[in-house]
């Protein structure tokens, strides 16, 4: 595992749950992280985003009155984004098919399944660092490519479509960490 | 959608510039077991939250059967404590609250009524996950896990044949 350092990055965690909060908080700090703030809803996140210059936000799913969906899509289309490139990784239980790909379509970076470890959590991270993805403009899309253009040699099949077609349909089937990483990657 | 229509767009690659490889305070493995040993040291804060969550859980469990009528808003409460248990507990190493609890939101995700054995079977969950609690059965539960396990699906299958 490449070893970065992390203590200058800043990070915006957004869940409505104190001990989530709390969880993701300590694990950032013993990975050596120093600047980490928090907040309790999409709407709070934005505000503090107005002045806290995020490096990468982790952001929860379900929230009132703003949830990670409507935040993600603030972020990345919303006029008065202070930052529409900013890197979010959705963390939720929320691991079913249709899910994933409603997150992926609403322009988040990457997705962390709950309950988390430190090492799912600096995976991910790791991936933002390695792997930073172009965006695109398409349609009303605004938001990380989600199709793949970082490899012109690549002659596999196109992932993110197997994905879907590999689960039959089953929009409610719980997907495991590697096929969301296909889904949102292309 | 044709290519045409499509702006792809380089962002400022600001990360690389902020992040260097290796040397003193880089994540090795040594850092992620540090980490991962912070999370097992909030072990006794979890089950400090987890008892808020169950009276927190039970309570609304009580209301649902107190407000049939509103069944359905009473289910998206039970399911949004259920849906935090889920995401909690396989940190702590208590993988049967992350099992129950997803089996409980799947259980009750797409309700718009209870029935009477729908209520049942919800208060089944509930009294699960205290045991799981209260009994302190951390990882699987061995065979007491797979008991409880077993048991709560043999009697949900019974009541929703």
């Amino acid at each position: 595992m490449a070893e970065y350092n992390l203590e200058r990055l800043n990070f915006l965690i957004v869940d409505d749950n104190k001990h989530m909060r709390a969880l993701v908080t300590s694990i950032l700090h013993a990975l050596g992280v120093k600047n980490c703030i928090d907040a309790g809803d999409g709407a709070d996140a934005f505000k503090e985003l107005r002045h806290f210059p995020a490096d990468i936000i982790i952001c929860d799913w379900n929230m009132d009155p703003l949830d990670g969906l409507d935040f993600t899509r603030l972020v990345r289309t919303g006029k008065d984004s202070p930052n529409p490139f900013v890197p979010i990784i959705m963390l939720t239980g929320h691991t079913e098919m249709n899910r994933v790909v409603e997150a992926r379509d609403a322009g988040v970076s990457e997705f962390l399944a709950k309950p988390i470890s430190a090492k799912g959590l600096y995976s991910r991270v790791r991936s933002i660092i390695e792997r930073p993805r172009p965006f695109v403009r398409a349609g009303l899309y605004f938001g990380p490519d989600r199709r793949r253009r970082d490899n012109p040699a690549y002659m596999g099949g196109e992932r993110r479509k197997e994905a879907a077609v590999t689960e039959g349909g089953d929009e409610e089937a719980e997907l495991s960490q590697d096929e969301v990483e296909a889904l949102l990657n292309g | 959608m044709s290519d045409e229509d499509v702006q792809v767009i380089k962002p400022p690659n600001t990360l690389s510039a902020k992040v260097s490889k290796g040397g003193p305070g880089a994540v090795d493995l040594e850092a992620i077991e540090r980490a991962e040993a912070v999370i097992a040291g909030m072990a006794d804060n979890y089950l400090e939250w987890v008892e808020e969550d169950l009276v927190k859980l039970q309570k609304s469990y009580d209301g649902l059967i107190g407000d049939r009528d509103n069944a359905k808003e009473r289910m998206e409460t039970i399911f949004g404590i259920a849906h935090d248990m889920k995401g909690q507990g396989g940190s702590f190493n208590y993988d049967l609250m992350t099992i129950l609890g997803n089996d409980l939101c799947r259980f009750i995700e797409d309700k718009e009524t209870a029935s009477d054995v729908d209520v049942e079977v919800i208060g089944l969950y509930v009294s699960a996950m205290k045991v799981v609690i209260a009994q302190r059965m951390e990882g699987d539960g061995g065979a007491a896990g797979t008991e409880v396990l077993n048991g709560l699906a043999a009697v949900v299958e019974k009541l929703t044949r």
